[in-house]
Formats: C-alpha cells, structure tokens, sequence
C-alpha cells in the first residue's frame, strides 16, 4: 500500500549563475512498510528531493512543480506551519555525516529530547525517559546521554542521529548517506540496525545513497536518478536483475563485485551535465552510449516497461535507426 | 609470480606519544604511545599493485605516509630499491643477532634510519668542568661585587637590582645560537642555566655573609665594587662558553643527522611519491594546475629554466590524461571536476618521475561512475612506467578487481597477506573473513551470511594482550588474550608435567624475552586443548613439525600478569605466523616456516594469516 507518493517533483534553486534545476521531475512511490532506496551520482538532486518531502529546502530553493502524496495531503502545497505538524511525527530524517550534524557544544540527550519536546509537549522528565528508551533502542547505554558529541565513534554518532529521527515515532523515516563515510564493519552493524528498526517498528524507510550494492542488500523498491530525473524506479531485483536504462546498466556495471572475477568494472565516460543548462531530450543522451537524434529531440517519459518496473528511455518505445 | 622486492618493510612501526603533563613525565620514565603502525612486515615487488585494506584507524594512512617520511618513524626499516643480495644480508644479521652488522646496513639502505651521535664520557666530562669554570666564576666575581656594594653602604634598590642583573646575565648568556632539537643538548642546557643562576644566588649569600662579619673589609669591597663592569664582563663570558659549548654539540648532532639522512631523503622524494585521498581538500584553492603540479620541481630545484619547468608539467599532464594540457595549465582546481583534480594530483606525483606511489584511497572520494576511469589510469602508468603501487583503501571490491597482492590490517599489524585471490576467495585469519562477509555485493539476490563483529576497534593507545583481535573475534578462545606471563606459567606446569620434549622450554627464563621453541606438535595441541577447554582435538596429522615460537612484540623483560599497556616490551602472545595458520585443528602448510613470517623468506607466494585459532 503505498504511503508516500512522489509525482512530478520539481525543485528549482535561485543562484547567481540562474536557476539551478536540481530535482526536475522526479517520481516514486513509497510502499507502507517498505524500504526505497533512492540512488544516484552526487549532484543528482537525491537530497535536494529528500529536503522537500520535509519542507526543509534552504532559502534560496522552492517545489516547482510536482506532488508529494501523504494520506490525502499534498504536502508540496501546504503551508510551512501545516507541514510542522507532519515533520518529525509523520516523516522524519536522519541527516547526512553523522560526524558534523551533530551540535558540538550541547550533550547528546539535549538534542534527541529537543524534537520530542517541540513536538510531543511533554515535559523534561518524560522526555528524558524518552530519551533513554531511544538510546537503548538504537544499541548505546542510556547512561551516554549526558555525554557530548565528540565522546562518540563515528558509528554511535550515526546511532544518536537515528535516534533523533525515532524521537517522535515517525511513520517515515529518510536515511540520507546513512553510511558514508563509515567503515563496511561499522556500515554493516548500522544497516542491520535500520532493518531491524524498520521490521520492529513498522517504518517506511526511504534510503538514499550513491552505493548501489548497499541497496541491493537493504532496500525492496529502488529510483534511479540521474540529473535531476528518476529515470528508472522498480523492485531491486528488477533494476538489478533486468536493468532497462542505459544508465541503470551503467551504474550497476560500475560497481567492482567481490564475487565476480576480478577484472576492473566499467565506467561512464563524460561529466555529469550542469543542471543550470540541462542537455535537451533524454539528460543522458551526452553520455549514452545508444543515443541517436531522437534522445535530443524529446524527452522520454518514465514508462512501463513490467509490472511495477518504470524506465525513462526512447529504446522502450522507438526503434533506434540501424547503424 | 615472484617479482624482486622493490619495497620492504622490517618490523616498521610509526609511534606518536601521547600528550603528558610535567608531573606524569616526571614520574614515568618512557612516554605511552598511540601505536598507529606497531610492526609491519611487508615486501612489494617492483611493478605490483599492493593493496592495503582495513578500517579506518588501523594504520594503512599512517604506514603510507611513514614510508615515506612524512610522519616520522619509530623504529623498523624502509628499505626502497635495496639489491636482493643487501636484504639478504640484512636477514642473515638480523636472524643471528648480529647488532653490528644490522647497524651498518641500516644506515646505509634504510630510509629510516635515524642517526644517534651519543654523548661520550669525554663530552660530560668537558662540559662540566665548563659549567663548572663558569659557577665559579661567576660565583666569586658576584660574590665580590655585591659585598663590594653592601660595604659601600649601597641601597637597598641598588642590591636587588644588581641581584636581578646577575641572574639575567647568567639566563641570557645561556641561551644557546641555535634551536636545538636532541633532547641532551637541551637539557645539558637547562643545567647550564640553573648553575649560573645558582651560582649568582650563591654570591648574593656570600655577599651578604661577608658584609655582616667583616665589616671591617670595607676597602677591599670597596675595591671589588669598582671592578663591577669586569665582573660582569668575566660572568658573560663564562656562560657564553658554557652555552656554546652546548650548541656546539648540537651543530655536530644536527650535521651528523642531516648529512646522512638529507641525501636519502632527497632520493626518497624523487623516487617515492604520493597520491591523496580527497582531491577536494588536497589541491590549494590559490595556485594554478601549473603552480601545483611544477612546485615539486621548483622546490627540488630539478629544473634548469623555466620552459623546461613547463615541458615536464606538461608531459606530466598528458600522462595523467588532461589532454590536451594548455586547456589545464592555468585552470583553478574549482574549475575542474573531481575526477580532473584527481589527475591533478596524479600528475603532481608524476612530474617527478617517481618509481613507486603510495596511493592513499585515490577514489574514494569519486563518484562511483568514473572510479574506474582513475584507476586504469594509475594501471597504465604502472605498464607505461613501470611503477609500483602501494594501494591504500577500505574498499575490498576494488582491491579484489586491482591488487596483485592484498594485505589486511587490523590495529597496527597485518593480519593477513596474499595473493588476491587467496585472500579474497580463500580467507584464513577471522577478521578478513568478517569483513569479506559484510562487503556490500551489487546483487539482491546473493545475499550472504554476514558476520558482524560487535562494538568498534579498541584504541591503539590501550592495545589489547595477546592477538590484538581477540576482543571481537568471534572464535576467539581464553588463550588469544593471554598476556606473556600467562603462557609462560602454562607452558611451565606442561613441561613440568612432562608434556614437552627436551629443549622445548629453552630460552623461557624470566629475565629474557619470552621466546619459546615448541619443537613438536604435543605440548602446543595439550596447551591450545586446555586453554580451549572442551574444543576438539587435532585434525589431520600432527606429525613431527614446528608449531612456531611464541614471542613478545619486541625483546623485552617479561611483566606481571598485567602489563602496562601501549608501552614497548608489553607482554602478551602474538600469533605466531606462519605458512598458513597456527595450531589446534588447523594445519600448518608450512612445515619449515618458523616464527613470524617474513615474506621474503621463500614463503611469499603463499598467504599467511596471524591468527591462533586455526581454520
């Protein structure tokens, strides 16, 4: 059942080179219950997408376009005021780098006690309590909450910054780079944490992350993006076990696999393309290797290709001229 | 495929000492370290890809910059480019002891060798019959000239002033030309310092002794009085002698140190070079493509004029794949793309024509879908050059598709080290297996048996008795954590139970270091069984072989059952390594391989993992 629907979502940033088109078109469905993993190259628009399911974009950034579906609301066009009473109760974050997202002068039960406070009106005490029971739920003693910031590893950071999401029992929950930056043994101990909140909880979970093979293990439903555009969403084993866009294949094939033999994986030649000046058409088709002058001419919308397996490209639905 | 070692590492251990205050240093003779590197073993053939995989903080940065001396080294040897038949001889020596002959080698080939030019009995002999010369002097003389002013009825402004006067002479005169760096020096220094003072004190005690008894002197004091600037002349003098006497010995130890060490450094620079790992932090915002990639160039003044400056910077980054280079000369960093500044980076390695790099995580930092592209880049230059590559990264995916040889580190040693494919596909030391379970395959469907190891590595300020690994380590028995004393005592009650054959305790007295010859099978397999409690027994043939040779870290006396930790000499057994793996249901597929094995002694085509558990 789906719980959380993307459509459409356009997010444009006001700079002084123009505008900045970071999210432009960007569709997925979360499922109740599931996790997505949204994933990209940096500078795709993945955290850009996260901040305005939030409402958290900076000042500069608006919702151009688009839907966000949350039982019934739209939360793209409500008003900050009303979207305070979904944030953190309904959807809540965890915010990339653990290591600086942290308030370095304030102990660590502070800030997790500050959103339940805000947003729970309880006062110290049952907050505190609240705290302690966060703490254990996420593997750290209760009695660490007195400390600071710098007392942690860089994985009890990224447990304090899981906690702070679970504060207020949010029904969604957005993991941002949840482990970059961590080491794979660190990595694996905060992943089988988040599936075992995930499955214990009953939380929605949208994961996002540059790391495809971190998703294969962790996520049911994947959106690929690239520039700004989901260009292909499905179940993993879709997108892992029958990749359709050319970039999808790409990505999957960039990734060296331990398991399979030991020869360099390929790469996707050219840069990322600015999203001031997005490339006419397909926002691939600078770097596909099966572009042909359609893929300039129009752009390809997301499609079905199966059952619940949607790709953005002209090969689903033209024949490409013979060569 | 046995290649000649190009870079090898002894016993190389990078050691930064902790911070202390007075009072602890006082008290404790030897500061306590952070044991970033603590022993590595390591041999690089030249033209290979050596990956060095681990967590962060277990060393592979701090072992990257020792080699090449951009931290400083505590103790082991770099040896770069060293004939086959020199590390012959250096594994002779060091096998029979032979101090000398180490030393010697040492300081001709190793790249860390520190020289030490000792204080003889002769040098503390002469300086302090001059520190000596100089209290006395300036003893008398300020003891004359202040019984001088007091007899003349001086005042009492002009006795504390004179006082003042007299002990910033002596400070004064003590500091020494130079900054001086060996600690002696400096503190022969500080004796210096305090003896003036001491002695102007003195005068001031005798000047008043003798103004309240003899007050009948008056006219000799008098007379002294009046010899007041000679007093102070004399006085400079002597603690001028005495402090550059001191510095004199300061200049020799510096131009001992550096006449040796400045030639190999230079070497080192030009032949070793290395690649950063965040080419977002790594490159200076303010200099151009050409300022960074000509500054090793211009600063090793390798470049006769300035357009052959530009010739080399420009072939520099058409190897590194810019092409072509005038679009990149005068560029900015922020003008480029990541992958650009990596080969920014790239080519400021390679525009001193290095023979070896030390590549620090050179992708991490990349986005996934052009990693690829950098690394072929440094793989072709490989070919191109002949270079070889010490390959830093946590990435075990990407050593597998590009190492020759991978080694795995854990809290300052390495625990395993292989051909890849031996170590990838056939895993023997327990961490490397962890980690190989949890690497992230781009697969839904192959979803493994994950191994997770609980809580984080310990700190390698506080490292752990016996196998550092012991504490996570899943199949960790009692024994692993065992300090020295503890198998001692054990091995002790087995041979006095007549569990060992002759000779097997030999060499295991209290006073020297703990290494103990198990010359055969049955008392280790009685020892591993009890400490193991109900574990099963030996599998396969025991047969009459050497099971190794339990050793402390270093040579060291052994300690109580708890050791102080983070010290040198601390107690604890570490895995032997050997052939394959150490005891108990395992086997050793080495029946020669004695000790810790080093990987030039004619097992270097074989893994080798330190681990007591056996496989």
């Amino acid at each position: 059942m789906p719980i959380l629907e993307v459509r459409g979502l356009k997010v444009h940033y006001g700079t002084q080179e123009g505008t900045v088109r970071a999210v432009d078109g960007v569709d997925f469905t979360l499922n109740e219950g599931e996790s997505l993993g949204l994933a990209g190259e940096s500078g795709c628009g993945k955290t850009t997408a996260a901040l305005a399911i939030m409402g958290l974009l900076p000042r500069n950034g608006r919702i151009a376009g688009g839907s966000i579906g949350y039982m019934g609301y739209d939360l793209a066009s409500l008003s900050d005021a009303q979207l305070r009473g979904f944030r953190w109760k309904h959807i809540s974050i965890i915010f990339q780098g653990a290591m600086n997202a942290l308030n370095p002068v304030k102990r660590v039960g502070e800030q997790i006690a500050e959103p339940i406070v805000l947003h729970d009106k309880v006062d110290r005490e049952a907050a505190a309590r609240r705290v302690g029971e966060l703490l254990e739920l996420v593997g750290i003693p209760r009695d660490r909450a007195s400390e600071y910031p710098h007392e942690f590893s860089g994985g009890m950071r990224q447990r304090v910054m899981i906690a702070m999401a679970l504060a207020c029992n949010p029904r969604i929950v957005i993991a941002d780079e949840p482990v970059t930056a961590l080491d794979v043994m660190i990595q694996a101990q905060i992943l089988e944490l988040l599936e075992r909140l995930k499955r214990e909880l009953g939380l929605s979970m949208i994961l996002i992350s540059h790391d495809l093979s971190v998703m294969a293990e962790t996520c049911d439903t994947m959106a690929i993006m690239y520039a700004g555009k989901t260009v292909e969403t499905g179940s993993v084993t879709d997108i892992f076990k029958a990749p359709n866009h050319p970039y999808t294949k790409d990505l999957i094939a960039a990734f060296p696999d331990i398991d399979g033999p030991a020869t360099l994986p390929a790469y996707i030649p050219g840069l990322l393309p600015s999203l001031v000046d997005p490339p006419a058409g397909c926002r691939f088709h600078t770097r596909c290797k099966y572009a042909w002058s359609h893929c300039v001419d129009a752009e390809p919308p997301l499609l079905p290709v199966a059952e619940g397996h949607r790709s953005a490209c002209h090969l689903n639905t033209s024949e490409p001229p013979s060569r | 495929m046995t290649r000649e070692p190009y870079l090898v590492l002894r016993d190389f251990r990078v050691w930064f000492p902790k911070r202390r205050g007075f009072l602890e240093a006082l008290r404790r003779g030897t500061p306590d370290y952070v044991r970033a590197v603590d022993g590595v073993d390591l041999d690089i053939g030249k033209g290979e890809v050596y990956c060095l995989v681990g967590e962060s903080g277990c060393g592979k940065t701090t072992t990257g910059k020792g080699i090449l001396r951009l931290v400083e080294p505590h103790s082991g040897d770099v040896f770069v480019g060293a004939p086959p038949a020199v590390l012959r001889e250096y594994e002779a020596a060091r096998t029979a002891h032979d101090e000398a002959k180490v030393e010697s080698i040492r300081r001709r080939w190793s790249l860390s060798y520190k020289e030490h030019v000792r204080w003889s009995t002769g040098d503390v002999l002469r300086f302090l019959a001059a520190a000596l010369a100089a209290t006395a002097i300036g003893t008398g003389v300020t003891a004359a000239l202040f019984a001088g002013l007091l007899a003349a009825r001086a005042t009492g402004a002009a006795f504390v002033a004179s006082a003042l006067a007299g002990i910033a002479v002596g400070v004064v005169g003590t500091i020494p030309p130079v900054k001086v760096r060996d600690r002696v020096p400096r503190y022969m220094m500080g004796f210096a310092l305090i003896a003036t003072v001491l002695g102007d004190l003195g005068g001031v005690a005798f000047a008043r002794w003798a103004a309240g008894n003899s007050p009948r002197l008056d006219a000799v004091l008098a007379a002294a009085a009046a010899l007041d600037p000679i007093g102070i002349l004399v006085q400079i003098a002597a603690a001028v002698s005495t402090a550059s006497f001191a510095a004199k010995r300061a200049i020799r130890y510096w131009r001992a140190r550096i006449g040796i060490e400045a030639d190999k450094l230079r070497k080192l620079r030009k032949t070793l070079q290395i690649i950063f790992q965040d080419p977002y932090e790594s490159l200076n915002p303010k200099h151009s493509v050409f300022d960074i990639v000509s500054e090793p160039l211009v600063v090793n003044r390798l470049t006769k004029a300035p357009a052959e400056t530009q010739a080399r910077v420009r072939q520099a980054l058409h190897d590194a794949g810019l092409r072509p280079p005038e679009d990149f000369l005068y560029r900015y960093p922020h003008e480029l793309s990541g992958g650009q500044r990596q080969r920014v980076s790239i080519a400021g390695a390679l525009v001193l024509e290095p023979d070896f790099i030390v590549a620090d995580e050179p992708v991490s930092m990349l986005d996934v879908s052009i990693r690829t592209e950098i690394v072929e880049l440094l793989l072709d230059l490989r070919d191109a050059k002949g270079l070889t590559y010490l390959f830093i990264t946590h990435d075990l995916s990407l050593a597998w598709v590009l190492a020759d040889r991978i080694g795995v580190m854990y809290l300052g040693k390495i625990v395993e080290q292989g051909p890849k494919a031996q170590v990838i596909r056939n895993p023997r030391h327990p961490y490397t297996k962890a980690l190989l379970s949890v690497v992230p395959v781009p697969d839904p469907e192959r979803r493994r048996q994950r191994i997770i190891l609980r809580g984080e590595r310990p700190d390698p300020a506080h490292i752990p008795a016996g196998c550092r690994f012991h504490p996570r380590c899943p199949v960790a028995f009692e024994a692993c954590g065992w300090t020295a004393e503890e198998v001692l005592e054990t091995l002790r009650e087995i041979a006095a139970a007549g569990g060992g054959s002759a000779g097997f305790l030999q060499g295991a007295s209290r006073d020297g270091p703990l290494a103990i010859r198990v010359p055969s099978a049955g008392p280790t397999d009685a020892w591993l069984r009890r400490a193991r409690g109900d574990a099963p027994g030996p599998q396969g043939d025991p047969g009459d072989r050497d099971l190794g040779r339990f050793h402390q870290d270093r040579p060291a006396r052994v300690r109580g059952a708890d050791p102080p930790r983070g010290r040198p000499g601390h107690g604890g057994v570490v895995p032997p390594v050997l052939g394959g793996s150490l005891c108990g249901p395992g086997r050793v597929t080495s029946g020669s391989s004695w000790g810790p094995c080093l990987p030039g002694r004619g097992t270097r085509s074989r893994t080798w993992a330190r681990c007591g558990s056996g496989t």
